[in-house]
Formats: structure tokens, C-alpha cells, sequence
């Protein structure tokens, strides 16, 4: 991995978190509402997949996507305006936090409901197949999503049919409230995909390298016309589900110990580990953002005030798109009513099929 | 197991009927082809035959109340016991409600609220979902029809209340572009003012103002008198004129009495002739042009005491004289037993009038009815032997000449009696 | 012009749009080797191929789906719910996908998605086979129905909602597929939401659907020689509904007459009654009526399942009561 590849996933990382931090201010504060669900501890698997992908591939994600969003190129001032509800927002203010498209930058957008993003990658995935085009589909969905019947449904289909589908399983161990061993029968995600002879593994979803790696590698063979890939990355969240959560549920170790920037974090992810002892959690840890910025340092990719240097521009640009979004005007009713009918070429009922 | 017992469909235009008595108590038994009940239509009081062998079981329609053709207004039980069940609501079954009581309007009185007796009033159970009511309405299972009929949904939205009048959003913008007060329109069969009855209202002549008179009371006409006095209402349109002529009936009666037939009899043989001479007289003005007849028949007036009514001798012109003596005693049964049908009054082409048999009566004209051409009017016999004979026609199909032709032609007959005493007219 | 059935009708609509375009595709459960239960795809896997005419698992949610995320990439797909009673299963990917995806969007992502479904209560299928949901899915900001009650409007019907970039579901009925009825493949048809007149009358305007269609007509005949005068209106799509020719009928007619196979309570008859209300009250001359199916899952016994919807004889006497009452 060259340098400025290096340089531009970190400069994705330390955006990331400082996004949905200032999100999480604006929040506090009554600027946003609705539903809030942010991303900080997870950055490792969208900068890691998403660096991976060409512009030419598909992404579908869920409602925790404004970073997907967002290292996926949409500029945070079009995210942060829709998470105001703006009509400056990349959806126009009509889909809010959780439902964020662009479709010139293939972002099939963010869904709400848990296993929603796999029959849109299928069908996404359909027509890229029907089209014999060299371009992936990114499938993202949490571990919550898994007992869900569209997983299992779609799965089937694209194995069955060969469709050029990469499923990104971001593993947080927890389906709002429920720990996986309490939501799922079998806690390795990865095994799941035997089922139905997609070539599945797990990976260290704190650790951007590696993320980055499988992904690659997974998406080289989709684009080969391998048929589906699936990749396991085990993650996550510092915070509740959403904001209204105050993640309270979760042992202050456990926590802890994923914050805590440990250099020997790997030890957590040995082979087969179903899921990381209390000890283990206790001994490793690892923020992603922290380890990475120290691999970048430590590899003489870039020194402390480079690193410096970035997180100011960030904030630069975190101020920015927070002050953008206040000052957007909203959307009134006729906007919505333009949006609901854009698309409506037969709308009017004295129009015939030409 | 329950059978319906419906209001019988007695006519062709027989819309509604009233119910005057019920025959039978809920639980007695009833041998199919009984008459368990009697409705009053238009002209007469008919009977509600049975058409299963059974108990009586209610509910009930309430008696004196119009109520529409094919509704259920009780039933036919397998079984006394079944008889038992839910007979008290009588009003559930009685689809309509009477018309409002009038006010008892006496000057410078407080008009009584417009209520309609309380068993009359309530929401009523639909005619076509009326369901054997061993269920509770809330859980009587739903019919593909609607759940109550416009008449019980309008009740359910609309309680009575002091000037609460029922009436469809078009009546009431009907008549408030018409100028009409609501108040003095009839409503229809199911108590509710509908288009139709606004229209007819702002048609009709309007009701005398009885305000300034006596005190009154209203009383619903019976069913023969307000048809009647719609059928003679409905012959306003006709442009009529009369023409009379002055005949000896004397030799017509001892020919008659000789022959064994009454007057009347004769006379209506006499004119059915007279008709079947001159095809006009057998005409009729339509919309769609004359109605030209194949056969003369001749509606008589009959006096029964409350109103009036018209039997027809069919074919009067070329039938044996017997058989049409025979009719008329059939006829005249059916009217003193108040068991005609329509097809025994309605339908003639001619129309006779005898008052003869008031000597006070010099002279008098009588009103053609719709469908016919002419109506001729007897008087009695004056002190020279010779009774005033007034013909009234529709100037539409009659001119005056044809009519004077008639009178003509009618004098000679009542002259050469031959045709009573000989050929196919003889007894 | 030419006689056919329903279901080639619809076959024929198929195949033309297919020729026409190759951006359309069809998929469900038997649609290409077997040729579809009803026979509507016969013939197309063979024309068009696997990847154009799509055999799929049995998984409505994923396959209805996959025509959602399909047409946001810009394909036709029309998808076949080989009846409407398995779309429950699908009832996320048609609410929450296919109709709010281009709202949510901020109209970025078209959805040229048709759905086919075959409904309503046939022979004897039992209760979870014998169902009408048209209500459910009329009250879905985003979908647009149809319900074509003759082969001419199954064909342009369908074809018209292939061709736009709106999800539209196509709801047919089971016992229509065997009607037969002249098709002019030729001319244009009217708009696909337009309401059609089918019976000019003075008295009642009878609204009817899908099947109901052809009993309102059988019915408008029997109430004629009694001289009862019916306008029967196809509506033709029950989202959008051409109010205004409804209205302009109700307003000749002053009584209105709704009939619909779905249950009476909350189903699509209820949306006729309160519109036409707000919009004709002052022209009514009755209540409106509705004669509708019964509240009650649809029984297995023939005879009990017949008296649980609509015949010919209800919209008869519902008729002559709206008469009977002036």
C-alpha cells in the first residue's frame, strides 16, 4: 500500500469520526432529529471495503451509512444538510439520516429496515449481471440483519445465479440492546455463507490494513465472475444504537477495552475464536482510528504534524458542512410533492403510453 | 329453521303496501296457502297468503305502516319454540317509518313536535340482510348487500328531533333553489324527502292554506281514495271538452228488464257498440303517438260507499251478453268484499258514469281518466222520460263532430233496441 | 383486432413489450419453463432466455426485491407474485422499497417496476388462497394499481405500466383469466388510470371493479327491464381513481351504487363512498351504498363461499331498494 493511499484512509478515518461527532453535537443541541445512528469504532470496515471499491461499483447500506456515504465521495456538506433535513441534503431533505442516495455516485442508499440491503444488492447485482458489466455490488448490513429471511432468500439467489454481490457483514455483536450470542445460534457470521457455497471469512474489522486487503481480494474475484463473496469483519460501536441509546447494556470493560488503544489487539481475532472472552476483551481493544493513525506514524507514512495538519483541515470541513446544513433553507411542501413526482412520466390520467 | 313471510307483490306498479292486520298471533299455526295477513293497496284490502306450513314468528311488521314490496315483515317457524326467540322487536323488521304527524294546526296553536309514533321511528333492521334475528345485530353476520337500508342508516344518523325533517342533500338543494319550504312536502314510502317528492311538491298545485279556518285534524286517506285522488289529479294535462245530448231511457230500462240485465248493464253494451263503430273513440294519446285498441273495454264507476272504483268488462262489444252479466257479478262481489285486483279495475278504453239513480241529478259531466278517450256521463231520467247524456272527450283524439256523430249513433241505438233482443247479444 | 383470453392478452402484451425493449425482464416463481400457473409467460423463457425470463425460489420478499433494486438500476422488471396472497410475504420490498424508494430519494431513483398478481376469490381455494388486499395496497403513497376487468385493457393496461417509470401493481382476477373479449392490439388505449363508462343510464351509477365488472353489467341488464337505469362506471385503477369521471356521473345520477369483492369494512368501495360524498353531496338523492364482500375470511364451502361476496342478484335488489325508497 503506497503512501498516499495510506494518507487518503486516514484522512477518511479522522473525518469519519469527527463527522459523526459534530453530527452527534448537532443532535444535543435539537438541530437534528428523528433517529440518529452514528458510527464512531466502526471506520476501519467502511474506509477499509469502500477504498476498495472502483466508482463503477454499487453500494447499499443501512441506516448506520452516513460514513459509507461519506467515504463513498458524497461531500459532507450534502450528508450533514440531510441529517438537518435540508433541502440542500443529498436526498433533498424527503429521506433523513437513515435514507441517504446519490445515485451519480452509485449510492443505491440507506435502509431502514434491517435486511432490507440484500434483495436491493440482488437486484442490483441482477442487472449488472444482465448487463455482463465488470462492476460489484457492496452489500452491507449489520449482524441483526442475518436471522432476518431476506438474508437467507438472497443469499440463495445470488449464489444460485452467480451475481457479482460482495456482502460486508459489520459485526458490532449487537442487534440494538441484544448480544449476538443472545440473537443467533451460530455467532460466526461467516460460517453462514457455507450454507449457500459463497466463499465467506472473517477479518479483524478494527484493522483497516486488513480490511482493506480482503476486500480487494473479494472484490477482484466478484468482478471476475466468481459469483458472490462474503466478508466477516468483526467491529464495534463506541456508542447506544442510536443517540437515544446510551448503550448501557454493555459491560464498561468491554467497552473500554475496544477504546483502548492496544497494540496486540490481533490476539483477539485468533482462528476460530467464536467471540472474545471478557478476558480477551479485557487484554485487547483496540479504537481502529487510534491504531491505524499509529500504524501510518509508526511506518514513517507520515509524521505527528502531517496528522496534525489533517485533523485540522477535517474540522475545517466538519465546520463547514455543520454551518452549511444550519443556513440551508428547508424543503417546503411543494418540494415533496416535486420529488414524489418526478419520475411519474404517466401520471397524468389523460396521458396515454406513447 | 325460519321462513320469510314478505309483502306480496299484488300489482306490476304496486310499490309498497300497508299493512292493515295481522291474521294470526306470533306462535299459532299457519297451513300453507292461509291468509296470515292483510295489506291495503291502491284499491283494496288483499290478503298475505302463507307459502309454508308452520308457526307464526316474529318479528312483526308493525301493522298500519307502508312498507316497500318484497320486504320481510315476519316469518314462518318449523317450530313452536322457535317462535320464541327475539319476537318482541316488531319495529325491526318495519322498514319504513309513517310519515310525520301532521300538526294539529289550529290558529295561533303551537305546532306539536313532528314525531312520529315512537314504534315507527326507531332504526329498523335492512330488508334484504333481515337475517333470522337469533343473533345480536352488532354480530349478525354481514351480507354482501348494504348493512341497513338508506331509509335505517338516515334514522340511525338523523334521531328525530323538534323540526328535524329527513331529506336527501339533492331535495333539499332542490327545493332551496326552488323556493320551497321542505315542511310542506310529502316525503316518500320510507319517510324521507327525496328528489322525486320535492319535484312532484313544486309541481302540484299548492295546498290550500287552512290556517285561517276552523281547527282540523289531518287524517291519512285511505289507500283507494288517495289513489283516486292521484289518478284524477293526474288528468289535469287532458284538454276536454263535453257535449250533451237528451235521451229517452225508458224503453232501454223495460228492454233491459226484459232481457234480465241491469240498466247499467245495458247501457254499457250500448256504448261498448257505439265505441266499436268508430275506431277513435278507441284511442288513446300517448307520448309516443295514438295507442290504437283491438278490443272495447269499458271501465264502469262504482260507488262503494268510501270512494269510488272502476270494474272493466273486457271486450264488452263482442262478448255474449251472459258472459258479461257474469263478469260483472264476479266484479261486483270482488268490490263488496274489498277483494279486487288491479287487473279487475285498471286498463279501459271507455269510461260510463250512472248516476241515474239519483232522480236530484239533472245534469252532471264526469272527468276523463288517463288512457281513456271518453267518459260518458247519465244522468237521471227528467219528467219528459229523457236523461241528460253528457259525453267528455280528449280533444287530443275526439273533435267535436266525432263526438256529436257518437251522441248520434248512441240515440238511434237506445231507439232500435234490436240489438239487445236478437243475434249474438241475446241472451 | 382479434377474440382472445384474458391471459393472452396479457401474454401478448408481454411479448411486445419485451420485443420492444430489452431493459424488460420478468421473474417469479414458474414463470419460465412451466410458462407461468396462468399461462401469461408461456412461451417468453424460450423467446428470451433465462437471465430475461427468470425461474425464482420461492421468496417473495428477495425476488420482488430484486425487481426493486433491478429497476433502480434502470431494467423493466416485471415481477409475477403467483398470487396476490403470497405478496404478503413481499409486502416489504412493494411498501417500504418500491414505493417510497424514489420519494426517499428525493426522486434521484425511478422505479419502473411492474408487479403482476392474480387475486380474489376463484373456486373453492380456501381462505388464505380466496383474498382481495387492493385495499391494503391503495393505502401506499407510491403505488399505483390497476385492475383491468376485460382482455383489451389487460393488454394495453399492461403494457402501459411496463413502459412507466412508476411502481405500478398490475392486480388481475383468477376467474378472468378464461373471459374472452376482442383486443385491438393496434390502437391506443385510453390513459391508463382514465375510468370508462361502460352503460349510460339515468338512474344509478354503479361503480364496479375488476370482476364485479362484467355482474354490474349482467345486472344493469336485468334492472333495465324492470326500468331501473344504470350507468356502470369501470374504474379501471384504483390508484389513482379518475374521480372526475365518476363525479360526473354521480352527478347525472344522484345515486350511486359501489360494488367491490374485498370486504366491506375499510376496503376499496369505502374510498369511493367518502370521496364521492365530499365531492357530490349536494347532488345525492340517496346514501351511497356499497355491496361488498362479507367481513369474514373467505369459507371453504362452495356454497358458503358464494354467499360471501358479491352475485349478480345482490347488486339487483340493492338497486331496486335505492329505487323503492321514492
Amino acid at each position: 500500500m503506497d503512501k498516499a493511499q495510506m494518507a487518503a484512509m486516514l484522512r477518511d478515518m479522522l473525518r469519519a469520526r469527527a463527522f459523526e461527532e459534530a453530527a452527534a453535537q448537532a443532535y444535543a443541541q435539537g438541530h437534528i432529529a428523528g433517529f440518529l445512528h452514528l458510527y464512531p469504532g466502526e471506520e476501519a470496515v467502511a474506509v477499509g471495503v469502500l477504498h476498495a471499491a472502483e466508482p463503477g461499483d454499487y453500494v447499499v447500506s443501512t441506516y448506520r451509512e452516513h460514513v459509507h456515504a461519506l467515504v463513498r465521495g458524497i461531500p459532507a456538506r450534502q450528508i450533514m444538510a440531510e441529517l438537518h433535513g435540508k433541502k440542500t441534503g443529498v436526498s433533498g431533505g424527503m429521506g433523513g439520516s437513515m435514507h441517504l442516495f446519490d445515485r451519480s455516485r452509485r449510492f443505491l442508499g440507506g435502509y431502514a429496515i434491517v435486511g432490507e440491503t440484500f434483495p436491493i444488492a440482488l437486484g442490483a447485482g441482477y442487472a449488472v449481471a444482465y448487463r455482463r458489466l465488470p462492476e460489484a455490488v457492496i452489500c452491507f448490513f449489520g449482524d441483526g440483519a442475518i436471522n432476518q429471511g431476506t438474508f437467507h432468500e438472497s443469499l440463495n439467489m445470488a449464489a444460485l445465479w452467480k451475481l457479482p454481490i460482495f456482502f460486508v457483514c459489520e459485526n458490532n455483536h449487537y442487534q440494538i440492546g441484544t448480544e449476538i450470542h443472545r440473537h443467533s445460534a451460530i455467532t460466526e457470521v461467516y460460517k453462514r455463507a457455507c450454507g449457500y457455497g459463497i466463499p465467506a471469512e472473517k477479518v479483524d474489522g478494527m484493522d483497516v490494513v486488513a480490511v482493506h486487503k480482503a476486500a480487494k481480494r473479494a472484490l477482484d474475484r466478484v468482478r471476475a465472475g466468481d459469483g458472490p463473496q462474503f466478508l466477516e469483519l468483526e467491529t464495534y460501536r463506541y456508542r447506544g444504537h442510536s443517540m437515544a441509546d446510551p448503550g448501557s447494556y454493555r459491560p464498561a470493560a468491554e467497552l473500554n477495552a475496544y477504546q483502548a488503544n492496544d497494540p496486540i489487539a490481533a490476539a483477539v481475532h485468533v482462528a476460530e475464536h467464536p467471540y472474545p472472552s471478557a478476558d480477551a476483551i479485557a487484554a485487547a481493544g483496540a479504537d481502529c482510528v487510534t491504531r491505524f493513525t499509529d500504524h501510518c506514524c509508526e511506518g514513517g507514512h507520515l509524521d505527528d504534524a502531517a496528522v496534525e495538519r489533517m485533523r485540522r483541515e477535517i474540522q475545517e470541513e466538519v465546520a463547514d458542512a455543520v454551518a452549511f446544513a444550519e443556513q440551508s433553507d428547508a424543503p417546503n411542501m411543494d418540494d415533496a410533492w416535486k420529488a414524489f413526482h418526478r419520475n411519474r412520466r404517466f401520471e397524468t390520467l389523460m396521458e396515454t403510453a406513447q | 329453521m325460519k321462513a320469510e313471510i314478505t309483502m306480496p307483490v299484488l300489482s306490476d306498479t304496486m310499490q309498497t303496501g300497508r299493512l292493515t292486520r295481522w291474521n294470526k298471533a306470533v306462535g299459532e299455526v299457519i297451513k300453507k296457502g292461509e291468509a296470515v295477513a292483510e295489506v291495503e293497496t291502491d284499491k283494496a284490502i288483499l290478503d298475505v297468503e302463507a307459502f309454508a306450513d308452520g308457526f307464526l314468528a316474529g318479528p312483526l311488521a308493525a301493522v298500519d305502516t307502508d312498507i316497500p314490496v318484497r320486504q320481510v315483515i315476519g316469518y314462518i317457524a318449523d317450530t313452536p319454540e322457535a317462535t320464541k326467540t327475539d319476537s318482541g322487536g316488531a319495529a325491526r323488521v318495519a322498514a319504513t317509518t309513517a310519515p310525520p304527524a301532521p300538526p294539529s294546526a289550529a290558529p295561533g296553536a303551537v305546532p306539536e313536535k313532528k314525531t312520529a309514533p315512537p314504534d315507527t321511528q326507531q332504526p329498523t333492521a335492512p330488508a334484504a340482510a333481515a337475517t333470522p334475528p337469533d343473533t345480536a345485530p352488532s354480530e349478525k353476520p354481514a351480507s354482501p348487500l348494504p348493512p341497513h337500508t338508506p331509509t335505517a342508516a338516515a334514522a340511525a344518523l338523523q334521531p328525530p328531533h323538534a323540526g328535524g325533517l329527513q331529506a336527501s342533500p339533492y331535495a333539499r338543494a332542490l327545493a332551496r333553489d326552488l323556493e320551497l319550504d321542505l315542511s310542506q312536502v310529502k316525503p316518500g314510502p320510507d319517510g324521507i324527502i327525496h328528489a322525486a317528492q320535492v319535484l312532484a311538491s313544486a309541481l302540484a298545485p299548492e295546498d290550500a292554506d287552512l290556517r285561517r279556518g276552523p281547527p282540523y285534524t289531518i287524517e291519512r286517506p285511505s289507500m283507494l281514495r288517495a289513489a283516486v285522488a292521484r289518478n284524477m289529479s293526474a288528468t289535469l294535462d287532458t284538454p276536454t271538452f263535453l257535449i250533451s245530448s237528451r235521451f229517452a231511457t225508458a224503453p232501454l230500462h223495460a228492454a233491459a228488464k226484459q232481457a234480465g240485465l241491469s240498466l247499467t248493464l245495458a247501457l254499457t253494451r250500448a256504448c261498448a257498440l257505439t265505441v266499436a263503430e268508430d275506431p277513435w273513440f278507441n284511442q288513446v294519446w300517448t307520448r309516443q303517438g295514438l295507442a290504437k285498441r283491438s278490443r272495447v273495454d269499458v271501465g264502469i264507476a262504482v260507488d262503494t260507499g268510501d270512494g269510488l272504483i272502476t270494474p272493466v268488462l273486457r271486450d264488452a262489444a263482442s262478448r255474449p251478453l251472459k258472459e258479461l252479466v257474469e263478469d260483472w257479478r264476479i266484479l261486483l262481489g270482488k268490490v263488496k268484499k274489498g277483494r279486487i285486483y288491479p287487473e279487475d279495475y285498471q286498463g279501459a278504453s271507455f269510461y260510463l258514469s250512472n248516476l241515474g239513480v239519483f232522480p236530484e241529478v239533472e245534469r252532471f259531466n264526469a272527468i276523463v281518466p288517463v288512457g281513456a278517450s271518453a267518459i260518458l256521463a247519465v244522468a237521471a231520467a227528467g219528467s219528459d222520460g229523457r236523461a241528460d247524456f253528457t259525453l267528455s272527450c280528449d280533444h287530443r283524439v275526439i273533435f267535436g263532430a266525432d263526438a256529436a256523430r257518437f251522441l248520434q249513433r248512441l240515440g238511434k241505438r237506445l231507439e232500435d233496441l234490436s240489438w239487445l233482443a236478437t243475434g249474438e247479444g241475446g241472451l | 383486432m382479434s377474440e382472445m383470453l384474458y391471459w393472452q392478452a396479457l401474454n401478448r402484451a408481454m411479448d411486445a413489450e419485451m420485443a420492444a425493449d430489452e431493459t424488460v425482464l420478468t421473474l417469479g416463481e414458474d414463470v419460465g419453463l412451466y410458462g407461468g400457473t396462468y399461462r401469461v409467460t408461456e412461451g417468453l423463457m424460450a423467446k428470451y432466455g433465462e437471465w430475461r425470463v427468470r425461474d425464482t425460489p420461492i421468496s417473495e420478499n428477495s425476488f420482488t426485491g430484486l425487481g426493486v433494486g433491478a429497476a433502480m438500476l434502470g431494467l423493466r422488471p416485471v415481477v409475477e407474485i403467483m398470487t396476490i396472497n403470497f405478496a404478503l410475504f413481499a409486502m416489504d420490498a412493494i411498501v417500504n422499497m418500491a414505493a417510497k424508494i424514489p420519494f426517499m430519494s428525493g426522486g434521484q431513483f425511478p422505479m419502473p417496476l411492474t408487479i403482476r398478481m392474480p387475486g380474489g376469490v376463484a373456486k373453492q381455494l380456501g381462505a388464505q388462497h380466496s383474498q382481495r388486499l387492493e385495499h391494503m395496497l391503495m393505502n401506499v403513497p407510491g403505488l399505483r394499481i390497476v385492475v383491468p376487468a376485460t382482455p383489451q385493457d389487460a393488454y394495453w393496461q399492461l403494457r402501459q405500466a411496463i413502459r412507466s417509470d412508476d411502481p405500478i401493481l398490475v392486480l388481475e382476477h383468477e376467474l378472468l383469466y378464461f373471459s374472452k373479449g376482442d383486443v385491438d392490439e393496434a390502437t391506443l388505449a385510453p390513459p391508463i388510470h382514465q375510468a370508462v363508462a361502460r352503460r349510460r343510464g339515468r338512474d344509478i351509477t354503479c361503480i364496479a371493479y375488476s370482476r364485479m365488472l362484467p355482474l354490474a353489467l349482467q345486472a344493469a341488464e336485468t334492472l333495465a327491464a324492470e326500468g331501473i337505469e344504470l350507468t356502470v362506471i369501470d374504474p379501471r385503477s384504483l390508484s389513482p381513481i379518475d374521480w372526475d369521471t365518476c363525479v360526473r356521473a354521480v352527478e347525472q345520477t344522484h345515486r350511486c351504487l359501489i360494488v367491490e369483492e374485498d370486504c366491506r369494512f375499510a376496503g376499496a368501495g369505502a374510498e369511493f363512498a367518502a370521496t364521492l360524498q365530499e365531492r357530490c353531496f349536494y347532488l345525492l338523492d340517496a346514501p351511497i351504498q356499497r355491496v361488498a364482500g362479507m367481513d369474514i375470511p373467505t369459507p371453504f364451502n362452495g356454497t358458503l363461499e358464494a354467499a360471501s361476496i358479491p352475485r349478480g342478484e345482490h347488486i339487483v335488489q340493492a338497486a331496486r331498494q335505492m329505487m323503492a325508497q321514492q
